[in-house]
């Protein structure tokens, strides 16, 4: 039972990067950012290349000590994988996304739908139709933590599901805490009157469409050197898992994603080992339902319903 | 005036029947889109053209048709499409394969009271949301459908189910077994019936009393609900009636493939396909969403015969139609008719047009630079 409930924190850790990112698009920008799950691929397909590279620098660990660097340098490997996306969320948002702001919310869908059949396409021009994978989750795993949850569990899961925590920890603090955290939440409740005081709304959505981009491509990156590989379909799942997310914490808030991904993630790995036939129902389910009994989500606090 | 022509407005209009009028353009362009509906056999033969896929694109269409009349008048983004189109496609298919009903209009019968039930229940529980709620929801409950369907082996998992009442030969059309090429065509005309049939109850539909109350739904609920709308009701109405358009395309789709599989009918991202058909063909116009269908549907099954990344391709045309023909294919084309026929008048206009292309790709090109500046060095 213990293990299915490690195994949910994982799979809602991850859940959370990929979330977290659209959320705070589609809070801040207002855009439902169907691209996103792309963007998660994009950051798997360049953990491949970007952590392979990193990763051949360094011996494979032999002992505790060494698999601890080695973990670090893969770290770093997938930071700097997702760092990729900024420019590429950066660039996709001046020139795609940015004309569409004041449209339809269809126009806004078709307009991403069509970016999520390019970059597709982009990823298997780059790296080719088959799945890759890097091939260092054995590595990681070497490090011992079976000792800390006091039975055999992989040690890269435990990793993870801190990463996880660490993310929403720094978002919290980002939009709390920070000068341009509080901008970008200034902007986002009134765009005309940050202009007003001289913010640049251009600037500000950029920077967040591309953090935003960063954490589905760190998500990407996390999956992919885990047991996962990269492959061209991965992200159309995950952007449908991530949309139930978003929608069970209330769309926009942060801290509604995190626990969304954490229910959805902990709830679906309980119940598959029981009734495998529910195994995909389960996250939609407990959408209609919340959706039923709270229609703005767990944590929404805005979206005109009647 | 004889009982099929009448004077409005000082333009004489073809009646078909009472509140039914067109102008004098609309009904040569009618007429010149049923002959094209009926040529495609011939033409698809003369051209090289996919008829198989034309087919396909048209039963979409007619799905999106539907899906139109929540979106161009209550204004409702429905993501769960494919729910109805699945359904539809499933009812026949279950009537085919575990109860061997052999008559084709049977099936699709089947298939459309599926959907309707199916429409009814999931129409009660969303009709009061509004926006993205409303889209999330169908989804999710599309999805429900879908993994349901998909890990039942009543519907036999992933691999579907066949159309072959009899497991070899297809269902009979009008009582009559016919040979595989006559019965890919006498599905076709009985597609392009439907199809037009359907059109004009949709037209007659939206210029009703309640096509109007829609409309004024769509503009605004509390308006709505202050002048004596049943607002839920009538939206749960026009959810029901959209989703019987998708259970007919689906059971026509069941009938035309002869199998049915959970992912090409019932997966979200059939949902969002039906939904763009709409969007690209003009969903503001009566038969725009048909000609996204099947613009679309060609593209998605032919493209991967010519290039290799034929996803892009679609994605660029979507693109391209968000960004430079926002009213969609069809919609655009008086706006393209009207400034062709400007410049044509007076060509000077055309020197303004270059100048113009000039100075957007000029702009383009500084807000990439910018663009470029600021993420490199932060600032600009």
């Amino acid at each position: 039972m213990l293990e299915h409930v490690l195994n949910g924190l994982y799979y809602g850790s991850v859940l959370f990067m990929i979330a977290s990112g659209m959320t705070i698009i589609f809070g801040v920008l207002g855009i439902l950012n169907l691209a996103h799950g792309e963007l998660y691929a994009l950051g798997a397909f360049c953990a491949f290349s970007i952590v392979g590279f990193f990763a051949g620098q360094v011996a494979a660990p032999t002992g505790p000590v060494t698999a601890i660097v080695f973990a670090l340098v893969v770290l770093a490997g997938s930071l700097a994988a997702a760092a990729v996306l900024l420019p590429v969320g950066g660039a996709l948002e001046a020139t795609f996304v940015r004309p569409i702001y004041d449209r339809d919310e269809v126009y806004q869908l078709l307009l991403t739908y069509g970016l999520l059949l390019v970059l597709t396409d982009v990823m298997k021009f780059v790296w080719g139709p088959s799945p890759v994978d890097v091939g260092v989750f054995s590595g990681i795993n070497e490090i011992p933590t079976t000792e800390l949850v006091g039975f055999s569990y992989p040690s890269y899961n435990v990793l993870v599901i801190l990463i996880g925590v660490a993310v929403f920890g720094w978002l919290v603090w980002f939009f709390d805490r920070t000068k341009t955290g509080r901008i970008v939440r200034a902007t986002a409740i009134n765009r005309e009157m940050s202009t007003a005081i001289g913010v640049s709304t251009d600037r500000m959505f950029t920077l967040v469409f591309a953090i935003g981009a960063f954490f589905a491509g760190f998500g990407g990156a996390m999956v992919s050197i885990g047991p996962g590989s990269a492959s061209l379909g991965m992200g159309l799942r995950w952007l449908v898992l991530s949309f139930v997310v978003i929608v069970i914490g209330g769309l926009g808030s942060l801290r509604g994603a995190f626990v969304g991904a954490l229910l959805v993630g902990v709830s679906s790995r309980i119940v598959t080992p029981y009734f495998p036939q529910l195994e995909l129902a389960v996250p939609f389910l407990l959408m209609v339902l919340v959706l039923l009994v709270r229609p703005e989500g767990l944590y929404g606090t805005w979206g005109e319903i009647q | 005036m004889s009982r099929f022509l009448v004077d409005r407005d000082g333009e004489t209009r073809v009646r078909l029947s009472e509140g039914m009028e067109l102008t004098k353009t609309q009904s040569v362009l009618a007429v010149v889109g049923l002959v094209v509906l009926f040529a495609v056999p011939d033409i698809t033969r003369l051209t090289g053209l996919s008829f198989q896929a034309i087919h396909r694109g048209i039963l979409f269409g007619l799905a999106a048709v539907g899906l139109n009349l929540l979106l161009r008048h209550t204004e409702l983004v429905s993501f769960g499409h494919a729910a109805f189109f699945g359904v539809g496609a499933y009812g026949a298919a279950v009537l085919a394969s575990h109860f061997e009903v052999s008559s084709g209009l049977l099936l699709l019968l089947g298939g459309v009271l599926a959907a309707t039930t199916i429409a009814v229940l999931i129409g009660y529980f969303v009709s009061g949301y509004l926006d993205i709620y409303f889209a999330l929801l169908t989804l999710a409950f599309n999805q429900v459908l879908y993994a349901f369907v998909l890990q039942s082996g009543y519907f036999n998992y992933s691999d579907g189910l066949s159309v072959r009442p009899d497991g070899l030969n297809p269902p009979t059309l009008f009582g009559l077994q016919w040979t595989s090429t006559g019965y890919d065509l006498i599905l076709y005309y009985f597609t392009v019936v439907v199809l037009v049939g359907s059109l004009l109850v949709m037209w007659k539909l939206v210029n009703s009393p309640f096509g109007r109350a829609l409309d004024a739904i769509g503009q605004d609920r509390t308006r709505a609900r202050f002048v004596g709308i049943p607002v839920e009701k009538y939206v749960w109405i026009a959810f029901v009636i959209s989703g019987i358009y998708g259970g007919l395309a689906g059971g026509l789709f069941a009938l035309l493939q002869l199998h049915v599989s959970p992912d090409p009918t019932l997966y979200a991202f059939v949902s969002g396909e039906i939904l763009f058909m709409a969007i690209l063909g003009g969903f503001g116009t009566l038969v725009g969403p048909v000609v996204g269908g099947v613009v679309l549907v060609y593209l998605l099954i032919q493209a991967p015969f010519y290039v290799e990344y034929y996803n892009a391709v679609t994605g660029l045309v979507l693109i391209g139609v968000v960004l430079f023909l926002p009213e969609g294919i069809l919609g655009s084309v008086p706006k393209i008719g009207t400034g062709l026929a400007r410049r044509r008048r007076d060509p000077g206009l055309l020197r303004d047009d270059i100048a113009a292309i000039g100075s957007s790709i000029r702009r383009g090109v500084t807000r990439a630079v910018t663009t470029v500046r600021i993420i490199v060095f932060g600032v600009n």
